[in-house]
């Protein structure tokens, strides 16, 4: 079911899961780690994102995460993501700025 | 403790049942853990315990059957909500609450936690027979026939790990009242039954079937006019096997058997119900008047006892007070003894997050429970709270109490009464926000005065086409979808789901959602501006179509 | 293969396993393979002289396997062994049981440790609805107990 990955200038993939353990949404890093940040997301090109993508699942039950994917960010510092849904798993619920996942960097 | 008006009174047995449950679920999250379950396979597992993963976290989503607690319960949950959520939770269309913020390894110590009070979150979810809904005015009000509380919980144990429909095709809903008004949107539930007396004293059931909403939207047909309650069970046993045998399983979007009986016709259902009930040993599925009244004895009674001028203080009071009489106007119901009423608490504060309340709220219900109506709570499949048994000269006080935690908003019915789904904001599968535009909804049309001058107007709103904010059956319903990224909406209007239910109808192309709130306050004004005398929202549009509304919607663009 | 017993009933081995199509041509044959998306009441001209139904599972949340078991039972009074193969988990283990089903063809994987199983079996006491094993009422309602 993986769509073509078609990234508009200035874009890049990150790629994201939940947690097993507690369901919180990770961002994989540069470490080879999930992290609940996606400032520490390590940005990848499409070619680079299908490799990663691949070891990413296979590694999912050992690393504790479900649902791996990848999602288009822009390449910015923090890289944000594109679409409406990413952002709100990014940063959390809009109607509860107090819940806000920082940006940390 | 003192049996439970209202719902039914566990003893040993079911809490035996309810530790064997969690015993099992703590095996299969064990099992997730060690890689022994795939998450394809612990999925349905946990989903039919109410677990679900969404964006942020893992939700879980607790069963409140027929919508029926005890204040004992609801502390409970405000506990809940403080030790392991975020200080909240979210009433829902089923009459359920869930928890947006919960960690898997938590899981089943907080199942041990409710099943301390007799709850669960057992079919809460997943491709099996869900939590059953019931009238939220069981039991109290005037025009009701049959309270179906013990009914429901009759279904509510008959479907309780059901072991040849636990696998259906797809999720499977049922709805029960004993009112000639439907407040439990029977058509729109995969069953939906209607209880009246029948000539032997035992009730009789009228039952729909294929009834949904979501991504096909449809009014379910009646399948049989009058069952008997001896029969009851055999006729549901008979109705899900020709579901679970012949439902469509190789595309979830047509597994619902509103989709079968579409394909087949009623008629050929019921012909199927009717071989399969000619080849089942009937007596084996008898439900004897002893079972009947077996369960019926562990609900109690409320003792209605109010002094005689209790309508006469009351009557005094709403003259005293226009803000409460405007309360008592909008958030009440006739109760069938005359020195009590019915009271609907609005989780809709303008500006608010609909069905959202927080443990401080949750716990001061359950107290004003305990004061006004006898320790029970009721859930409503609108996202409000009900006390069903409300001394008449008492109402006041109630009313004062509520003000107190910001819970006395007069708006039920209205259109500040919004219904809308956790969304975007939460959960995995919605398409666009549903709190935020119902919030700004809420705002705009946040003067009680205003919003009594409309009228009756419901407004439900959906982040997506499964459609758990009831959209179709909105007066004005809007759907959530995504173009290219971005948030839009599409209006839809004429939906019902109360008697003489209907779909709404689409008013045109999906609005961005910075034009959506505009929209639908055109809408409004167009009704106010062309309406007659005693004319509702419904009303004016079914005189003139939905050509001025759309024009209204669309006018700016 | 391995087999679990989900009751007193012994399962039996069969060399020979035909589809319900081939049930017609082959008048030696005792044991029949029904897919999910069979009609049991296809078998009803075989029934005497057939020992064994296995059901196939093509995935566990595929229930049609439950129906097929219980119409077996309760219509066609099949009397014989009722066995389930395929993707099936251990925590359908009571649930294959009280539709009819007596044994079941291990999964190779993790959900086959015959323990897992034993422990389903037993993890509840007692049941909310009738099924097709012998069972008496506890008290008046609903709730029923298997029959020692």
């Amino acid at each position: 079911m993986k769509r073509p990955v078609r990234l508009e200038a200035g874009q890049k993939l990150v790629l994201t899961a939940n947690r097993l353990l507690d369901g919180r949404t990770v961002w994989w890093s540069a470490e080879g780690t999930w992290v609940p940040h996606i400032g520490h997301a390590l940005l990848l090109d499409a070619e680079e994102a299908q490799v990663q993508l691949a070891h990413a699942t296979e590694q999912a039950q050992h690393d504790g995460v479900v649902g791996v994917y990848d999602t288009a960010v822009q390449d910015s510092v923090p890289p944000e993501p594109v679409t409406v849904r990413e952002k709100i798993r990014a940063h959390g619920p809009t109607v509860h700025p107090e819940f806000a996942v920082e940006t940390a960097q | 403790m003192s049996v439970p008006v209202g719902h039914y009174q566990y003893d040993r047995i079911d809490r035996d049942f309810l530790q064997a449950r969690i015993a099992e679920f703590e095996g299969q999250v064990k099992r997730r853990l060690d890689g022994t379950l795939s998450e394809d396979e612990f999925k349905p597992l946990r989903l039919m315990n109410g677990l679900y993963l969404q964006l942020h976290a893992y939700m879980l989503r607790v069963a409140i059957p027929y919508g029926i607690l005890d204040s004992r319960q609801l502390r409970k949950l405000g506990q809940i909500a403080r030790r392991y959520d975020r200080d909240y939770g979210h009433f829902t269309t089923r009459q359920n609450i869930q928890f947006n913020w919960i960690r898997l390894e938590d899981t089943p110590d907080i199942l041990r936690e409710l099943a301390e009070v007799d709850m669960h979150a057992i079919q809460t979810s997943g491709n099996c027979i869900r939590n059953v809904t019931a009238d939220e005015y069981a039991g109290a009000a005037a025009d009701e026939l049959v309270d179906p509380r013990v009914h429901a919980e009759i279904l509510r144990q008959w479907s309780t790990l059901h072991p040849e429909f636990t696998f259906l095709p797809r999720k499977f809903k049922i709805a029960i009242s004993g009112s000639p008004n439907d407040r439990v949107a029977a058509r729109f539930h995969d069953i939906g039954i209607l209880a009246r007396p029948g000539e032997d004293g035992a009730p009789v059931f009228r039952i729909f079937v294929g009834g949904g909403l979501g991504r096909t939207p449809v009014i379910g047909e009646e399948l049989f006019d009058s069952v008997r309650e001896e029969h009851l069970l055999a006729t549901l046993e008979a109705i899900l096997r020709v579901y679970n045998a012949h439902g469509r399983r190789d595309n979830i979007y047509k597994a619902r058997i509103k989709i079968l009986v579409q394909a087949i016709g009623v008629e050929a259902y019921r012909e199927a119900v009717e071989a399969e009930l000619g080849q089942m040993d009937l007596e084996q599925y008898r439900l004897t008047p002893e079972a009947v009244e077996a369960i019926r004895a562990r609900f109690a009674v409320p003792l209605l006892e109010a002094p005689d001028d209790a309508d006469a203080v009351l009557t005094q009071q709403r003259r005293d007070d226009p803000l409460f009489d405007r309360w008592v106007r909008s958030n009440t119901h006739v109760h069938r003894d005359p020195g009590h009423i019915i009271a609907t608490i609005s989780l809709k504060p303008a500006g608010g997050i609909p069905g959202d309340a927080t443990s401080a709220q949750i716990e001061r219900l359950a107290d004003l429970a305990d004061a006004y109506s006898f320790g029970e709570i009721r859930i409503t499949h609108l996202q409000n709270v009900v006390l069903g048994h409300v001394r008449k000269d008492r109402l006041r006080d109630l009313w004062l109490g509520l003000s107190e935690v910001g819970l006395a908003e007069a708006n039920i019915g209205l259109i500040g009464d919004i219904v809308a789904c956790p969304g975007l904001d939460y959960c995995a599968l919605a398409n666009a926000r549903s709190i935020p535009i119902a919030q700004k909804l809420g705002a705009r049309f946040a003067d009680t005065a205003l919003q009594a001058e409309i009228g009756a107007l419901r407004i439900n709103i959906s982040g997506c086409i499964n459609a758990c904010g009831h959209h179709h059956a909105g007066h004005i319903g809007l759907l959530g979808v995504d173009k290219r990224g971005e948030e839009f909406f599409q209006l839809t209007v004429g939906g019902r789901a109360e008697n003489g239910a209907a779909i709404g109808t689409i008013l045109g192309a999906a609005l961005p959602e910075d034009e959506t709130v505009d929209a639908i306050a055109r809408v409004v004004d167009c009704y106010l501006g062309r309406r007659e005398s005693g004319e509702t929202f419904l009303d004016t549009l079914t005189r003139l179509g939905h050509e001025p509304f759309r024009e209204a919607a669309y006018e700016a663009v | 293969m391995k087999l679990f017993e989900l009751g007193e009933r012994t399962a039996q081995v069969h060399n020979v396993l035909v589809t319900v199509a081939e049930l017609a041509d082959r008048d030696d044959v005792r044991a029949v393979l029904l897919e999910s998306a069979d009609d049991p009441a296809l078998l009803r001209p075989y029934l005497n002289r057939l020992d064994l139904v296995v059901l196939r599972f093509p995935i566990f949340r595929d229930g049609r396997g439950f129906t097929q078991a219980r119409e077996l039972r309760e219509y066609l009074r099949f009397s014989g062994e009722i066995r389930a193969e395929g993707h099936i988990l251990p925590d359908q283990a009571a649930f294959l049981r009280r539709c009819g089903v007596d044994s079941v063809v291990l999964p190779k994987n993790g959900n086959g440790d015959p323990g897992l199983w034993e422990k389903q079996l037993r993890q509840f006491p007692m049941a909310y609805q009738r099924s097709v094993l012998p069972e008496r009422g506890i008290g008046p309602g609903l709730r029923v107990e298997e029959a020692p």
